[in-house]
C-alpha cells in the first residue's frame, strides 16, 4: 500500500516545492491593464498600442507630446531645445546635459542617429519604417541596401568559400556604413548635438519626434545581439536586448521584471533627469488578455486602470454611466458648461462605480472599403471601379443606425476618413449625405432615388440584375451585425443581391491583401498628428491600399502638400484631397469613429488624459491620496460652452 | 525495457517533429504579418522570411533540427564562437546573451523572447498546476470513490456518482467561471485571477482537477465493487478483519492499480491541456500557447511545444510503467 502512495507524494512534494519557490512581487504604487501583452520593447520594431504604451515609460524621445493640451503640443524631453531653419528642412537638436541611460552613462546624440540607422534599414523591417523616408538620402539609402542585399543573395561566385564569403558581408556592412554617413541627413556634430535635414518641410516632424520608433536605444547593448548572416549578409537581430536585467533604458522608469504572459514591473529611473516629478516610483503591469477578467480586475481592486476595455457588455456600462449623469443632471450639465474635460467632471461629481467607465473619442475610423480595380480576381468586371457606382452604394448606408443600434457607445457618425476636430487647423470636407442625413422615409427614399439614378447612370438599369456583391468581413467583434445591416440597407434602397462573406481573419486578411473582394470592412488608427497619416494610406501603391485606388489628382495633391511650405495652404490641399476622397470618388466610405474605452475611478488617479490622440503618459499619473507625488490633478484647458449646446451635447467634449 | 523506450524516444518525437511541422506550415496566412493594417513592404516581408527560413520547407526543417536537437550549441561551444561574443559582453560591460543547448528559436509572435524563454516560464506553472490539480483529483476521485463502493446504491453512493456525472460532463470554462464568480466576486475569499500566491493555485487546480477526479473516482468505484465481492475479501471479512481495513488495505490497494495507470497520461494531460482554465483564471501556463501559436502561425513557438509536450508525455507514460512494476510486481 505505501509503494502505491509514492506516486502520490511525488505530487506532494512538486506543489510544494513550486510555491515555496515562487515569491510574489511586493505591491506597486500603481498597477494597470495594459490591454494585451506587449510584444516587444524594440523601440524600432514595435506598432502595437499596449507596446508604445510602455515604450513611452522606458523611453524618451527629442520631444515628447503635452498631452494635456488641445494641440497635443510637442515639449522638450531628452533635447532641452531645437532650432529649426527658415525653409523648414533643418533641425539642430540640443541635447539636455543630464540625460542620462539607465545605466548611468550620459545620453548621446549618436544614440539617435544608431537608432534611426535601424529603422530606416531593410534589415530590421521595422513597421515604420516609412515615417523616416523624408529624411533627407533615407529613401536612397534604403533602396541602395535593399538592392545591395539582393545582388548578395544572388550572387555567389562558385568557388567563394565560406570565409570569403564572410568577408564579402563585412564589407557590404562596412560600406553601408560609410554609406549611411555620407548620404542620409542625420548626424551627431558632436555628443550633444543632433542635426536632421529633411527632404522637404514636414510639418509634423517633432510629433514623430515623440513617437516610439524615434525613441535612441543604447548602441553597445543591442549591437550585442546583432549578427551579421554571412549567407543572406544582412544584419540580424535576435531576441534577448529587451528583457531585464539586460534592457537599458532612457526614460522614467527602467524595466526590474518581464515575466512571459504573468507580468512586468518598473520601478523609477533614479537617472532620469525628471525623476522627481513622478508621482508613482513603481508600477506594475500583471498580464490580463481575457477582456473579462480585466473587468473583474478592476472591480477587485487589483488594478487602478484599464486601457483597453473591450467586453461585449461595454455599452450597457457606457448605459449606466449615462444613467449616473441624468441623477446629477444639472450639476452635470454646469460642469460642461463649465467647459471641463470629461474626466475632470466624474471627479467633480460624486464617485460612483458607474462612473468608472469611460469612453473617449479615438483618432480612428470604421470604414468600408471598395476595390478599384478594373476586374476582380475572377476575371468579371468589377461593378465598383466606376465612381458613380461606389458613390451610389455609399449615400446608401444608414450609418448613424450602425453607430448607435450596432455599436451603441456614442460614437460619432462619420462624414469623412480623418476625424472632424481632431486636428487643430485642419477644415474638414462636408463628406457626401447618406440616408442617416434624412429625417425620415420619405428623404430616405429621396436620397437612394439619387443613388439609383447614379447606378442608371452607370449603365446598370436594372438593379436586380446588378452582380451580387459581396461584403467581406472577418467573424470577430461584432463585424457580422454592421455586414448585416449595411447588407440590409443595399437590398431595401438600391435592390441589389447582396451575399455576405464571413472570413477567419487570416483569410480575411489575405483576401484584403490580393483585392479579391468586392467591398469590406476595414479601420485605420492615426499614428501622428497630420491628415496625411490618414491619406497617405489611399496613394496609388500604398501598402496599405486594400482598395487598389489610384488616382491620379488625388496623388497629385498629396505631392503638392509634401512641397508647400505655407501650413495654412497645405492644409487646404490636403483638405481638398480628401474631399475627392469622400465625396467624389469614395473608395471607402467612413462609418464612424472609434472609442476608447477606459477604466478608472478619476477620484482616486489623475494622469489620464481624454484626448482623442489616445497616448497615455503613463508617467504623468498620480494615485490621489497616497501620500506620493505631488498629488496635483491635471486637466485638459477649459473650454467654457453655451447651455443649449451642452444640453445637447454627449459625454466627449 | 527502460532503455528500449528510452532509444525509441527520439524517433517518435522525429515523427511527430516531421508531421507537425507539414501541417504547421500549411496553416494559411504569413506570421510575420500584423493583424491590423500596416504592412511592410514586399521585399521586407521576404527578407524577413529568409530570416527565419520561412522561404524554403527543407531548409527550415534541418536548420531547426540544427538548433534544437543541440548539435549547434556543441557546435558554437568547439569553435569557440561563444566563448568569444561572452567574453566582448563583459568586456562592454554588459550582461552576456543566454545561450540554450536544445535552442528551439525565435518566436515569431513574441519578438522579444525565444521560445526557451516562454517554455522556461511557462512550464513549471503548467507543471504547478497540473499536479495540484491532479494531487486533489486523487484525493477527492478515491475518497469518492471508496465511500460509493462501501454502500453501494446507498445515497452517498448516488450523490458521488451524480457528482462525478457533472465533473465529467460540465465544461471547465462553466466550472471556472461559476467558481469565479462564487468564490472570487460574492464572496470576494480569493483572488479572480493570476498566478503567484497558493491562495492563487486553489480556484484553478479544483476547476482542472474535477473532471480528472470524477474518472478517478469511478474507476475507484468499479474497483473496488469488484474487488469487495472478491474471494479474498470474503476470507479477510471471515477472519474477522475490521470493516474499515478491509476496504483499504484489501480492496482499495487493488483497486488503486487501474487509477495508478490512469494518473500518467492523465498528469501529462493535466499539466499541457489546461487552455481554458488558464484563460479563465489568466495562468501563465504552456497550454494557452498550444492554442495561440497556431493561431498566430508561430512556427517555431508550435514546434517548440509540441516537441516539449511530446516528450513530457512520453517520459510520463515510461514513469508510470516503471512505478507500475514497482508498485505491483506481478505485472511483467
Amino acid at each position: 500500500m505505501l509503494r502505491a502512495l509514492v506516486p502520490v507524494l511525488l505530487l506532494v512534494v512538486l506543489v510544494g516545492l513550486s510555491v515555496a519557490l515562487d515569491r510574489p512581487q511586493p505591491p506597486a504604487d500603481f498597477t494597470f491593464g495594459n490591454g494585451n501583452d506587449v510584444t516587444t520593447l524594440d523601440l524600432q520594431k514595435m506598432s502595437w498600442m499596449q507596446d508604445l504604451r510602455v515604450a513611452r515609460l522606458l523611453f524618451e524621445g527629442l520631444a515628447a507630446n503635452d498631452v494635456f493640451t488641445d494641440g497635443y503640443d510637442p515639449i522638450p524631453a531628452a533635447a532641452e531645445r531645437w532650432d529649426i531653419s527658415e525653409d523648414g528642412r533643418e533641425y539642430v537638436f540640443h541635447l539636455r546635459p543630464t540625460a542620462k541611460w539607465s545605466n548611468g552613462e550620459p545620453l548621446r546624440a549618436g544614440d539617435f542617429v544608431f537608432a534611426w540607422r535601424r529603422a530606416i534599414l531593410p534589415d530590421t523591417a521595422a513597421d515604420y519604417s516609412g515615417l523616416f523616408m523624408f529624411i533627407e538620402g533615407a529613401q536612397d539609402f534604403a533602396d541602395w541596401r535593399a538592392d545591395a542585399l539582393a545582388e548578395f543573395a544572388r550572387s555567389r561566385p562558385a568557388n567563394q568559400g565560406t570565409a570569403a564569403r564572410a568577408q564579402a558581408a563585412r564589407d557590404l556592412w562596412a560600406e553601408t556604413e560609410r554609406r549611411f554617413d555620407e548620404v542620409v541627413g542625420v548626424r551627431a556634430v558632436d555628443d550633444r548635438t543632433l542635426v536632421v535635414r529633411l527632404d522637404r518641410p514636414v510639418p509634423y516632424f517633432l510629433d514623430l519626434c515623440a513617437f516610439a520608433t524615434f525613441y535612441p536605444v543604447y548602441p553597445p547593448l543591442v549591437r550585442q545581439y546583432d549578427r551579421l548572416d554571412t549567407e543572406t549578409g544582412r544584419i540580424i537581430a535576435e531576441a534577448g536586448w529587451t528583457q531585464p536585467p539586460r534592457l537599458i533604458s532612457n526614460g522614467p522608469f527602467k524595466l526590474t521584471v518581464w515575466r512571459f504572459k504573468r507580468d512586468m514591473r518598473l520601478e523609477a529611473n533614479e537617472h532620469w533627469w525628471d525623476a522627481d516629478s513622478l508621482g508613482v516610483r513603481s508600477i506594475a503591469i500583471p498580464s490580463i488578455e481575457e477582456p473579462n477578467a480585466q473587468v473583474l480586475a478592476f472591480r477587485t481592486g487589483s488594478v487602478q486602470y484599464l486601457a483597453d476595455v473591450t467586453v461585449p457588455y461595454r455599452r450597457e456600462m457606457h448605459a449606466r454611466k449615462q444613467e449616473f449623469y441624468r441623477e446629477h443632471w444639472n450639476d452635470y450639465v454646469r460642469l460642461l458648461a463649465e467647459g471641463h474635460d470629461q474626466f475632470e467632471i466624474d471627479r467633480r461629481l460624486p464617485d460612483d462605480p458607474r462612473a468608472h467607465v469611460h469612453v473617449v473619442p479615438a483618432f480612428g475610423t470604421y470604414f468600408y472599403n471598395f476595390n478599384c480595380r478594373p476586374a476582380l480576381p475572377d476575371g468579371r468586371p468589377n461593378p465598383f471601379a466606376d465612381a458613380r457606382v461606389r458613390r451610389a452604394f455609399a449615400m446608401c448606408i444608414d450609418k448613424r443606425a450602425i453607430a448607435e443600434e450596432v455599436r451603441g457607445l456614442g460614437e460619432p457618425v462619420a462624414r469623412t476618413l480623418i476625424p472632424a476636430g481632431s486636428l487643430g487647423g485642419y477644415e474638414s470636407p462636408r463628406g457626401l449625405d447618406c440616408l442617416s442625413d434624412a429625417s425620415d422615409e420619405a428623404g430616405r427614399q429621396a436620397i437612394a432615388g439619387r443613388a439609383r439614378a447614379l447606378l442608371t447612370e452607370a449603365g446598370y438599369d436594372d438593379p436586380s440584375r446588378f452582380p451580387t456583391v459581396e461584403v467581406l468581413f472577418n467573424k470577430d467583434a461584432g463585424h457580422d451585425l454592421i455586414a448585416q445591416s449595411v447588407a440590409r440597407n443595399w437590398q431595401k434602397y438600391l435592390g441589389v443581391p447582396v451575399r455576405l462573406a464571413q472570413k477567419e481573419i487570416k483569410v480575411f486578411r489575405d483576401d484584403l491583401k490580393n483585392h479579391n473582394f468586392m467591398t469590406s470592412r476595414a479601420g485605420w488608427y492615426g499614428d501622428y498628428g497630420d491628415p496625411t497619416t490618414f491619406l497617405e494610406i489611399n496613394r496609388t501603391g500604398d501598402g496599405n491600399n486594400d482598395r487598389a485606388y489610384s488616382s491620379s489628382e488625388f496623388d497629385a495633391l498629396l505631392d503638392d502638400a509634401a512641397r508647400e511650405t505655407d501650413p495654412a495652404r497645405r492644409m487646404a490641399l490636403l483638405s481638398e484631397a480628401e474631399r475627392i476622397l469622400v465625396e467624389r470618388d469614395l473608395p471607402l466610405v467612413p462609418i464612424f469613429h472609434y472609442c476608447t474605452v477606459t477604466m478608472f475611478n478619476a477620484h482616486e488617479l489623475s494622469g489620464p488624459n481624454p484626448h482623442p490622440r489616445t497616448n497615455e503618459n503613463i508617467f504623468l499619473y498620480d494615485v490621489l491620496g497616497d501620500g506620493k507625488g505631488s498629488d496635483r490633478v491635471r486637466t485638459m484647458p477649459l473650454h467654457p460652452r453655451g447651455p443649449a449646446a451642452s444640453a445637447a451635447g454627449g459625454a466627449a467634449p | 525495457m527502460i532503455v528500449r523506450r528510452l532509444v525509441q524516444l527520439p524517433l517518435i518525437v522525429g515523427v511527430i517533429y516531421t508531421l507537425t511541422l507539414v501541417l504547421a506550415w500549411k496553416v494559411p496566412g504569413n506570421p510575420l504579418e500584423n493583424p491590423e493594417g500596416r504592412k511592410p513592404a514586399p521585399e521586407v516581408v521576404e527578407a524577413m522570411k529568409a530570416q527565419y527560413n520561412l522561404d524554403n520547407f527543407g531548409k527550415f526543417y534541418w536548420s531547426y533540427l540544427d538548433s534544437a536537437t543541440g548539435v549547434k550549441w556543441v557546435r558554437e561551444s568547439l569553435s569557440g564562437e561563444a566563448d568569444r561574443r561572452e567574453r566582448e559582453a563583459i568586456e562592454a560591460g554588459l550582461i552576456p546573451p543566454g545561450r540554450f543547448i536544445f535552442d528551439l528559436g525565435p518566436s515569431l509572435q513574441y519578438k522579444d523572447y525565444r521560445v526557451n524563454d516562454i517554455v522556461a516560464a511557462a512550464l513549471p506553472v503548467s507543471v504547478t498546476l497540473g499536479a495540484a490539480a491532479m494531487l486533489l483529483a486523487v484525493v477527492i476521485g478515491v475518497t469518492a470513490g471508496v465511500v460509493g463502493a462501501a454502500r453501494p446504491n446507498s445515497i452517498a453512493d448516488l450523490a458521488t456518482l451524480a457528482v462525478a456525472l457533472v465533473g465529467i460532463s460540465l465544461p471547465s470554462f462553466v466550472i471556472g467561471t461559476v467558481l469565479l464568480l462564487v468564490f472570487g466576486v460574492w464572496a470576494a475569499a480569493l483572488p479572480v485571477g493570476g498566478w503567484g500566491g497558493p491562495e492563487q493555485m486553489i480556484l484553478p487546480a479544483v476547476t482542472l482537477s474535477l473532471p480528472f477526479a470524477a474518472y478517478i473516482a469511478r474507476l475507484t468505484r468499479m474497483g473496488m465493487v469488484e474487488h469487495l465481492s472478491s474471494d479474498f475479501v470474503r476470507t479477510a471479512r471471515a477472519k474477522g478483519v475490521h470493516e474499515l481495513r478491509v476496504l483499504l488495505r484489501h480492496a482499495l490497494k487493488n483497486a488503486f492499480l487501474p487509477v495508478l495507470s490512469y494518473l500518467g497520461p492523465a498528469t501529462a494531460l493535466a499539466m499541457t491541456g489546461s487552455f481554458v482554465v488558464e484563460r479563465v483564471f489568466n495562468v501563465p501556463g504552456l497550454g494557452q500557447h498550444f492554442v495561440n501559436a497556431v493561431q498566430n502561425k508561430d512556427l517555431f513557438l508550435i514546434m517548440g511545444v509540441v516537441l516539449v509536450f511530446a516528450t513530457m508525455l512520453i517520459l510520463f507514460n515510461l514513469a508510470v510503467d516503471v512505478l507500475y512494476r514497482w508498485v505491483d510486481p506481478r505485472i511483467e
